[in-house]
């Protein structure tokens, strides 16, 4: 399965962006949001961006006040999630310019469907930026 | 670029968004987004909404969600937006689905109509969206519907169409793989897409299939090789480029499937290792990205037919991750040395400093990485040192989740290596007491077993030394409060078994222990019920050895109190406790022998020990037994009861209990067919037969002779099921049980109740095992133990029962002797292994270090010769220091960079309203992105200028 989840949280604990690849209850998902967001706050920087909670393995990586969360499983090779949670941050600076939470904000719909082009069924399937891009920029011509 | 408050949003939503943004807390938030739902359903149910506020509406509906509550009442106008004509609003409507609807969920069938309508669209883009939706939307259920179409779009002219309809077809395999079945071969096509994006997309489910039968991919390996060749030679377009490294993503993809490929194959691996040596070589090791290709590398090398070329450059790159400031690299080093450890485990030893390093480091996600790796490196000679350290941590952890496992894998060492029994009952001991409710009952058991097995037979003072500490620990320890009940049950059947064994304490302490514990603890039933039968077991050998016996006042009460409980088996244990005391001695010996819980008992199903007896009933003209199955057909009478009977297999009876029987004239049909459910008993009334036995002298015999049963045929019958109510096999199956005392007899007992109590019965049997396994482990540990050995001996405890336990004694000693701690290692000669000491040879003068005894925070002169000796890796603690410095100083701008000051936020989001329309400003920030373009560091500090104000 490899990915399980992507959330995007402030450090209020705030969620700003959540895409999960199997089914959590809103409760569950509620939970999980502020036990892995208190256990990530609690670390300083020097630490590994990897920690492990019940049977995820998040890997996080700050920008600003806004963390990215992604879950995943233990086959996965750790640190090329968290730079594939840099190439999303490129993508969507691409897009954006200069992107900040606001942005993912007010316009939370792109920001999604930027994950769904690069994540389908919990894999990574798409990481070049223009293939990514081009039917957000297409749909936006569009309407 | 768009900028915020711009296209078309609404006031309305905008000043939704800031009040979100700027809300100080969750509480807050909540308010604003409960408000929010009364206003959505206001608005939702007015009849004419334009379909662009629908959209904002379903924007918002999401925020509700992602917020944490509930907007199920809006999730139909979600639906409805899959079917408009807008590419925008029906991917809106799509992405809306696919966060609020699970794929059981009852919307769903609305939506797979417009779903296969939208996979026919002549506009590519549209069948992408249903696409993505197929891949969250679709059951198992429903695949049928979509499956044709998407098989057709494996075809599709677009790239980015064939690309999705890969993944449908992936996500179709993994809701259902023989769904698919047919269509593997659709997936080996793609591979060979012109089109990178489908190639690589094509890597996820291939990578699913072949980690489920690499045997039927093996022809790909050529292929994936050549692959992976292009991609490392650039071949790909520049855009899949992720800092300056070709497709990374893909790469690492790739290097999952040939590991899988080459793992145990020989012929396949021998094709990778050129490729995977020139991406070694070639790999950028300053950033990220290349050490994530680099450690995905290793973990190939690890996993296919070893080269020695190609696993000396894996030890190099380990050992610079080791060496590296980055936790984010420490940590992959010591997974990846766990990985390599198993081919060649001499490398471990060179990293030992760096792995103390990170064992000692506060931060948790290391440590525990590095108990990974000490856990694969365990043998007998080191497990001491590295189980107590697990149980340090575990002790000093609250997380469960990884407390059970922690404990979980104590338990596991601790019964593979154990050096001692000694030792591997103060280990569990301690397990117990701070995880017991997190442990498999199992290891309860086999600790039971272990105390009760000891060393064998050779050695009797040893088992008895062993049990009598045992006891004497648990003496100490069963005061306590807050004992898990596993633990609790295990000290009770000791203190039961071996309480009084020795002599040392007197039968009214024990019991009076015992006592406590079962009143401290009085909601536990089976810790009652352990407590209870170790009175039984105590009062017997007391019986037995011709003492007399006084039941103090408090064990009085207990078995009183349970002789009215509500648990049948607390009853049966209560009566039979009260039944044995009046027995006399010779009886009881042969009802609970001492110390015989390790004999086999057998179990007469056929109850032919009976056999004489019923003769004797049906000659006196009793009526036949008559099998459950056939006894439908009896008459009127006896048809009453068994439909009675049939009700009550599930149920209680609610009829009135039998009254204790009296001599009944035999050929009084009516009373015999009343106890259908039970082999006919020796009768007389309840009272007259406890007495009986006291006066009669009595032989055990196998013609079922009534006089030594417990009466308990009253009690059982309450809860009459026809199955159940035979105390008569239990209790007099005089064939076997003259070898068994108390809890292997109790086994019998309640394996016929157990239908009733299943669940804390089954657990408490305790099978003997028969011991190849344990002389298997015993050879490997004493010859030189090797980790292969390792998996089969799951039960194995009984680490010196067949080896000569005073020859590892004395090992120990020599070893202890020579270096006080049991784990050395000679860094001056070539040892075999990391902490290994294994062979005698170790102790040895020469300069070694103990890392462990680093470990304690010893100091030991003679660590810093030896650190500078064991060549580079050996970095002393000082230069440690002096880059912990510099890291700090390098992280320090990124820390301001980070850390905006509390309010920035606020004042920011103040700004934001004039955002949109301010073009200067919106022209500076974009003139900054073009001067400074987005670098890859991620450290740019103007990645995020915005928000830090």
């Amino acid at each position: 399965m490899g990915i399980r989840f992507v959330l995007m949280v402030n450090k209020q604990g705030q969620t700003r962006l959540a895409q999960y690849y199997e089914y959590l209850t809103i409760e569950e998902r509620r939970a999980l949001e502020g036990e892995i967001v208190r256990k990530c706050l609690a670390r300083n920087e020097q630490q590994c961006s990897f920690v492990e909670h019940r049977n995820y393995k998040i890997v996080y990586r700050r920008y600003a006040s806004l963390f990215f969360l992604v879950g995943v499983d233990n086959e996965e090779n750790e640190l090329a999630i968290l730079e594939f949670i840099h190439l999303l941050v490129e993508t969507m600076d691409r897009h954006f310019g200069n992107v900040c939470e606001l942005d993912i904000m007010f316009h939370l719909e792109k920001a999604h469907f930027m994950l769904e082009e690069m994540v389908m069924n919990g894999c990574i399937v798409e990481t070049s930026k223009s293939n990514i891009l081009s039917p957000i920029q297409l749909m936006e011509k569009a309407s | 670029m768009s900028s915020q408050g711009g296209f078309g949003q609404s006031k309305e939503f905008l000043d939704l968004i800031k009040s979100i943004g700027e809300a100080r807390s969750k509480a807050e938030e909540d308010r604003i987004v409960l408000r929010e739902i009364d206003t959505l359903k206001a608005r939702l149910s007015s009849p004419n909404i334009t379909k662009f506020k629908l959209k904002e509406y379903l924007m918002r509906l999401i925020y509700v969600e992602m917020l944490g509550h509930d907007a199920s009442f809006g999730y139909i106008h979600a639906v409805k937006m899959t079917h408009d004509e807008s590419l925008l609003l029906k991917r809106t409507g799509y992405l809306a689905v696919t966060l609020f609807l699970n794929e059981d969920h009852d919307l769903i069938i609305l939506i797979v109509n417009t779903i296969q309508k939208d996979l026919r669209s002549d506009n590519y883009l549209v069948v992408c969206a249903a696409l993505n939706a197929v891949c969250r939307l679709i059951n198992e259920e429903t695949i049928p519907a979509v499956l044709p179409q998407v098989v057709e779009l494996l075809g599709h002219q677009k790239e980015a169409v064939r690309k999705k309809a890969v993944m449908a077809l992936h996500r179709f395999y993994q809701r259902a793989p023989g769904s698919v079945s047919h269509l593997i071969s659709n997936f080996r096509k793609r591979l060979c897409d012109n089109d990178p994006g489908v190639m690589a997309a094509t890597l996820c489910p291939l990578f699913d299939l072949i980690t489920i039968d690499v045997n039927s991919f093996k022809d790909l390996v050529v292929s994936f090789v050549n692959i992976l060749k292009q991609v490392a030679e650039r071949r790909l377009p520049k855009s899949y480029d992720y800092h300056q490294m070709p497709a990374p993503f893909i790469q690492i993809k790739l290097l999952k499937i040939l590991s899988l490929l080459g793992n145990g194959d020989k012929k396949s691996s021998e094709q990778m290792y050129t490729i995977l040596g020139d991406i070694m070589r070639k790999c950028d090791s300053a950033s990220n990205i290349g050490n994530a290709v680099l450690y995905e590398c290793i973990c190939c090398v690890c996993s296919i037919h070893p080269n020695p070329k190609l696993l000396e450059s894996a030890a190099d790159t380990i050992s610079k991750f080791l060496k590296g400031d980055s936790h984010n690299l420490k940590y992959l080093g010591i997974d990846a040395l766990g990985l390599l450890i198993r081919i060649s485990p001499e490398i471990a030893e060179q990293h030992q400093l760096a792995v103390i390093d990170c064992l000692e480091d506060p931060d948790d996600t290391l440590k525990r990485k590095t108990f990974d790796l000490l856990y694969k490196m365990t043998k007998s000679s080191n497990v001491e040192v590295i189980v107590d350290r697990m149980i340090d941590y575990m002790i000093s952890i609250n997380d469960h989740h990884y407390k059970t496992e922690i404990a979980s894998r104590c338990v596991e060492l601790a019964e593979q290596f154990a050096p001692s029994n000694q030792w591997f009952i103060q280990t569990m001991n301690k397990v117990f007491e701070h995880a017991g409710d997190l442990v498999n009952t199992k290891v309860a058991h086999n600790l039971m077993r272990l105390i009760a097995e000891g060393f064998g037979e050779d050695d009797n003072t040893a088992d008895s030394q062993l049990r009598s500490s045992a006891v004497e620990s648990y003496l100490r320890i069963i005061g306590e409060p807050k004992l898990p009940s596993t633990f609790l049950q295990v000290i009770c059947w000791v203190l039961g078994e071996y309480g009084t064994a020795d002599g040392k304490y007197s039968a009214s302490y024990i019991t009076g222990k015992l006592c406590d514990a079962a009143e401290a603890h009085s909601t536990d039933d089976t810790v009652k019920a352990y407590a209870v039968t170790a009175l039984m077991k105590i009062y017997s050998f007391e019986i037995a050895a011709g003492r007399k016996v006084d039941m103090l006042p408090e064990c009085q009460s207990l078995v009183e109190e349970l002789l009215a409980s509500h648990s049948t088996d607390l009853q049966q244990r209560a009566y039979e406790l009260q039944a044995i005391i009046c027995l006399d001695a010779h009886a009881v010996e042969n009802i609970m022998p001492m110390d015989a819980n390790c004999e086999d008992i057998e179990i007469d199903k056929n109850l032919s020990f009976l056999d004489a007896y019923v003769q004797e009933s049906l000659e006196k003209g009793a009526q036949p037994y008559i099998p459950e199955d056939e006894r439908s057909g009896l008459s009127n009478i006896s048809n009453f009861r068994s439909q009675d009977h049939e009700s009550s297999i599930h149920a209680l009876r609610f009829e009135a209990y039998e009254l204790p029987k009296f001599p009944v004239p035999p050929k009084a049909p009516s009373i015999l067919s009343s106890s259908v459910e039970l082999v006919p008993v020796p009768e007389p009334s309840y009272v007259a037969d406890v007495h009986q036995p006291a006066t009669s002298a009595l032989t055990v015999s196998n013609s079922g002779s009534s006089e030594l049963k417990l009466r308990l045929d009253g009690v059982q019958k309450k809860w009459g099921r026809p199955a159940f109510s035979s105390t008569t096999p239990s209790t007099s199956s005089g064939d076997t049980f003259e070898s068994n005392n108390g809890t292997t007899r109790h086994e019998s007992i309640s394996s016929t109740k157990s239908k009733v109590h299943d669940v804390s019965y089954d657990s408490r049997k305790l099978q003997p095992e028969i011991s190849t396994e344990k002389q298997k482990l015993a050879a490997s540990l004493f010859g030189g133990a090797s980790k292969s050995d390792r998996k089969q001996s799951y039960t194995g405890q009984k680490v010196s029962k067949t080896n000569s336990h005073g020859a590892d004694k004395s090992n120990l000693a020599k070893v202890a002797s020579s270096s006080d701690n049991a784990a050395v290692i000679p860094t001056s000669q070539p040892p075999p292994d990391l902490l290994d000491l294994g062979e005698p040879s170790v102790t040895s003068s020469a300069p070694s270090v103990d890392p462990f005894k680093q470990l304690e925070g010893l100091l030991d002169p003679t660590q810093d010769t030896t650190k500078l000796s064991s060549g580079g890796v050996g970095v002393p603690n000082a230069p440690d220091i002096m880059s912990l410095y510099a890291d700090m100083s390098l992280s320090g701008q990124s820390t301001t960079v980070a850390n905006p000051p509390p309010n920035a936020i606020k004042t920011h989001l103040a700004k934001q309203p004039s955002k949109g329309p301010n073009v200067q400003e919106f022209l500076e920030k974009d003139a900054l992105v073009r001067q400074v373009g987005v670098t890859p560091s991620g450290q740019n500090p103007n990645l995020f200028k915005d928000l830090l104000g």
